[in-house]
């Protein structure tokens, strides 16, 4: 059974501009209870990685320079 | 097995300090977050320095990381930033201060009582509050004469946290203080004390033009317990606003008097059921035999609270 | 990161706690300063800094018995009337005795309550019932606040590590846990004297209407899994058919806050803005007459804000909207729905297991005691009824407190090597797969069934057959599950938490042939309660691998309750039938 992916618009965002994660910052990655976020080694920013998201917001209001923003998933909305 | 220690580490401060000193604001930024994590009071000198940073976003950081720790070093490191000219920095600063328990930080705050920017003022006696430190109570009763009502707000705070009964016709003049917001804290504030002066002083309240203090002076005069006060509550039944008819009912209940279940009976009738639950529960708290038969029509109001209420009531009235 | 590695560590510790969120750091922080020389690790699948149900922190306490306004003796009687009798009160009272202890203590620590104008603390009246609520205007700094504590203590915290069994010692004593790191699956094993599970409720077990598998109403990480390790220790779990069901937000799943508004004046109505609600108890009656309300041609239900000054409503947003769940004002936005306008459209959750709120937990005394020795539990996830969060943090100080007491004076148990080999192939399997089934369809199906053949009205021939569905996943998970990186090694453990939770749901509604607890445990076929045959608690364990199900006599009353008070609230007992 090959395993297929299914697209999904995810929740959190974050402005690239204004992340500091190459700068050795992890705190999103560290306070979110569901562990979705990861660093992109592609870019050094922070990104949603996995779609499992409560829409808590410790990763919007720990953020130290104001670039993660939490959406209501689409779902719910 | 591997020998490894799956523990979070407890911070390098010499190398978190290094990293203070990068040219890179972001990484001192980082590093501010690192000494907090640390939740050491070895870290408040490194902190105290990061809040002179020359870039804002970093003395911001190290404003809020303040904010965590306590003594005479963080409220001295604090008051620096707080006429800090980035409006984030001083109010980081300003919360920090108001998050300190330690007393001994009075004697840094109460020379800047008088400091001249307003901001200043009310951030150090909001702080002062907190600490309830009696040698407060003089520059606070100063304070009420403020300019600035964000700062008579702040000193009203301290008197109120004191609890001091000479401080009564202090608090009784900031009842009819100019701005709103200086009369609800005050008339909050007095109810502390359990005497005729307040009770009279929360019935004066009644008329403020203000709703929002009319329904605090009602609560009020509930808490001061003073039956004499029970007159104005009453008069206070036909207030314009619903809120503070409702404040009145519920406080009529506190006190318990008996003369006038009349009025309070009427509120059976009310069109809100939110007024005719708290009627009926102050006619449970003053359980008047007088007013059961009132009751006892009212036990199939249509709504579900009232009727509860009414039924607790009457078995109030019963056992008592 | 997230790559599996293999690797085993094993750590050696006095008292282990799993569980990071709200009972657990407590329990850690008061294990610590009673024997301060003790190694006490706290172990947390996220990071304790934002985990559990009070990532955010809290709102307000809703059964806060502060001196002056209510007495433990009133409290515990009102816990008994609001659980149907069905509660042992020693754990109830002690907390009830001690929880204003601790009020100031977290006070102390910088978590702020709100308080008047004179530095008292801010007690708030709801009902005639007595005045409980402790509203907390700044409660999102809970967490930070806690944590600070943690670390000034030298508490061995070990972030990213979710357990996923207990060990136990040849004669069934504690031994310590195993667990696996979330980010590259290497393998911790930790040897503890004692151990407290404060893993939280099991809120993963119902699908929200929404489908989202994360839109549950408790913290979406709260999976069940110290239901799940404690089952497979062999320890009692009690009343797991009284289920949590909450009012919400529709949608949203975020708590109705009638104990934020309450106190402004806000209040639930039906469609005709008229209130409906006759129980005067937060509990499973309450819960069944939300129900009966939102199928009727009343329905749906909403929390009515419109008739409050519009800077009331400020000061209400001012709290939803910061503290506990504050993407709640995000979500009206989108709807543009506005306080001040509209009546706010509720339902109610999903099921799930919550002591917080209702009464399924693994069984503790008072002393935070499971019935396996040397295993304590707090929280959400152990049988205090009705705890809510000040409960986690009363009930996990008690048991941080004996934890550390009991192991100073025993030595270490001796593991079973075979059994830690043994998990690890378990733990692994779906990992050497290289197709098959990904975890988050298992889990789909799983809680899909949950919703179609456990939610109440319970139906027995529905039960069944969900039991039979429960049994073919479990076959697909050990056969055909595949994991391909350490996260989704974490959610497979959960989807195995989540079925287990499952099976123990469905043989506990089954073993109860009687309707009790409103809503929670409305059997069909047994519309009646019966106090002759099941005024008790009903207990689950696992039995030479098997689950069975018994009787527990309740506990003599410590605080009485007389016949009228027990008949006011079966008066209540209403429109079941209608």
């Amino acid at each position: 059974m090959p395993i297929a992916h299914t697209p999904t618009a995810v929740p959190v965002i974050v402005d690239e501009a204004k992340c500091i994660a190459d700068k050795g910052c992890t705190v999103c990655v560290d306070v979110c209870p569901l562990d979705v976020l990861r660093i992109s080694d592609l870019t050094g920013k922070a990104y949603m990685k996995y779609d499992e998201c409560w829409y808590c917001m410790p990763c919007e209001t720990d953020c130290p320079t104001g670039a993660v923003t939490v959406n209501i998933p689409y779902l719910l909305r | 097995m591997t020998v490894f220690e799956p523990f979070e580490a407890f911070g390098d401060l010499e190398e978190i300090a290094e990293r203070l000193a990068s040219e890179d604001p972001s990484v001192r930024r980082l590093a501010v977050l690192d000494l907090v994590e640390m939740s050491s009071g070895e870290v408040v000198p490194l902190l105290a320095g990061a809040i002179l940073d020359a870039e804002p976003m970093v003395r911001q950081q190290a404003a809020q990381a303040l904010g965590e720790f306590d003594g005479i070093e963080v409220a001295k490191a604090l008051i620096g930033a707080v006429p800090d000219p980035v409006a984030e920095v001083a109010r980081a600063a300003a919360d920090s201060l108001a998050e300190l328990r330690d007393p001994e930080a009075s004697s840094v705050l109460l020379p800047l009582v008088t400091h001249p920017a307003a901001f200043v003022r009310a951030a150090v006696f909001r702080a002062l509050k907190a600490l309830q430190v009696d040698a407060s109570l003089g520059p606070a009763i100063r304070g009420l004469g403020d300019d600035d009502s964000a700062v008579r707000v702040q000193a009203v705070g301290v008197i109120g946290y004191l609890k001091k009964t000479e401080t009564l016709p202090s608090l009784i003049s900031a009842t009819r203080d100019k701005s709103a917001d200086v009369r609800l804290a005050a008339v909050n504030a007095l109810s502390f004390a359990r005497s005729e002066v307040g009770a009279q002083a929360a019935a004066a309240a009644l008329s403020d033009p203000e709703w929002q203090v009319r329904a605090a002076a009602a609560e009020a005069i509930g808490r001061i317990g003073q039956a004499s006060a029970a007159g104005a509550l009453i008069a206070s039944l036909a207030d314009g606003y619903w809120q503070v008819r409702q404040k009145a009912l519920q406080n009529l209940g506190r006190l318990r008097v008996r003369d006038e279940v009349e009025a309070i009976v009427a509120f059976l009738d009310d069109e809100l059921p939110s007024l005719r639950k708290d009627a009926a529960a102050a006619l449970g708290d003053i359980a008047d035999p007088r007013s059961r038969d009132a009751l006892t029509r009212h036990t199939g109001d249509a709504d579900p609270d009232v009727r509860k209420t009414v039924i607790w009531a009457l078995g109030q009235i019963g056992s008592g | 990161m997230d790559e599996i590695k293999s690797g085993l560590t094993e750590v050696v510790c006095d008292v282990l706690v799993i569980g990071g969120g709200t009972a657990g750091p407590m329990a850690a922080y008061k294990a610590k300063r009673h024997s301060p020389g003790a190694r006490v690790v706290l172990l947390e699948k996220a990071n304790v800094k934002r985990s559990g149900a009070i990532a955010m922190g809290m709102d307000g306490l809703n059964n806060a018995v502060v001196p002056g306004y209510a007495t433990p003796e009133q409290y515990t009687k009102e816990i008994t009337i609001a659980n149907d009798g069905i509660c042992d009160q020693a754990p109830v009272y002690k907390y009830a005795s001690r929880c204003f202890k601790i009020i100031q203590e977290l006070d102390g620590f910088g978590i702020k309550f709100q308080k008047n104008e004179n530095g008292d603390f801010d007690v708030k009246k709801v009902h005639h019932l007595g005045s409980y609520v402790l509203p907390m205007p700044n409660g999102d700094t809970v967490k930070k606040a806690l944590y600070r504590q943690l670390r000034r203590e030298k508490v061995l915290i070990s972030n990213r590590y979710m357990a996923t069994r207990l060990l136990t010692g040849r004669d069934g004593q504690i031994a310590g846990a195993i667990a696996v790191n979330t980010r590259n699956a290497e393998f911790l094993v930790l040897r503890a004297k004692t151990v407290i599970l404060c893993a939280g409720a099991a809120g993963r077990l119902g699908l929200p209407q929404s489908g989202y598998l994360w839109g549950t109403y408790e913290n979406a990480t709260n999976s069940g899994d110290g239901y799940a390790m404690a089952y497979h220790a062999g320890a009692a779990l009690a009343n797991l058919e009284c289920y949590q069901i909450n009012p919400l937000i529709k949608d949203y799943n975020g708590p109705a806050c009638a104990y934020v508004a309450g106190p402004f004046g806000a209040y639930t109505t039906n469609s005709e803005g008229n209130r409906f609600i006759e129980c005067d108890y937060w509990s499973g009656q309450m819960m069944q007459e939300f129900y009966s309300e939102l199928q009727s041609g009343k329905g749906p239900v909403f929390l009515k804000l419109n008739h409050l000054h519009s800077d009331t409503i400020g000061k209400i947003e001012a709290v939803l909207h910061q503290v506990e769940r504050p993407s709640r004002g995000r979500f009206h936005e989108n709807r543009g729905t506005n306080y001040r306008e509209r009546m706010i459209e509720m339902h109610i959750s999903e099921i799930g297991f919550c002591s917080g709120h209702s009464a399924s937990g693994v069984y503790v005394d008072e002393f935070a005691r499971t019935t396996v020795s040397g295993l304590y539990a707090a929280g959400d996830m152990a049988s205090v009824p009705h705890n809510y969060m000040l409960g986690a943090f009363t009930n996990g100080a008690v048991a941080g407190e004996h934890a550390a007491e009991v192991a100073v004076n025993i030595d270490l148990a001796d593991y079973n090597a075979a059994d830690v080999v043994r998990e690890q192939q378990r733990v692994l399997a779906a990992t050497r797969r290289e197709d098959g089934i990904p975890p988050n369809q298992l889990e789909y199906k799983t809680r899909r069934f949950v919703n179609d053949y456990l939610q109440p009205p319970k139906v027995t021939a529905k039960m069944k057959l969900g039991q039979a569905r429960f049994a073919e996943i479990r076959e697909d998970m050990e056969s055909a599950m595949v994991v391909r990186d350490a996260h989704e090694l974490m959610r497979s453990l959960e989807a195995a938490s989540i079925l287990d939770c499952a099976e123990m749901a469905a043989f506990a509604s089954l073993f109860r042939t009687e309707s009790r607890w409103g809503l929670y445990h409305h059997r069909v076929e047994y519309p009646e309660k019966n106090d002759d045959d099941w005024l008790c608690h009903s207990i689950l364990r696992k039995r030479d691998g098997r689950m069975i199900a018994e009787k527990r006599p309740v506990a003599p009353y410590i605080v009485p309750i007389d016949e009228s008070e027990r008949s006011a609230y079966d008066s209540q007992r209403i429109r079941q039938h209608a």
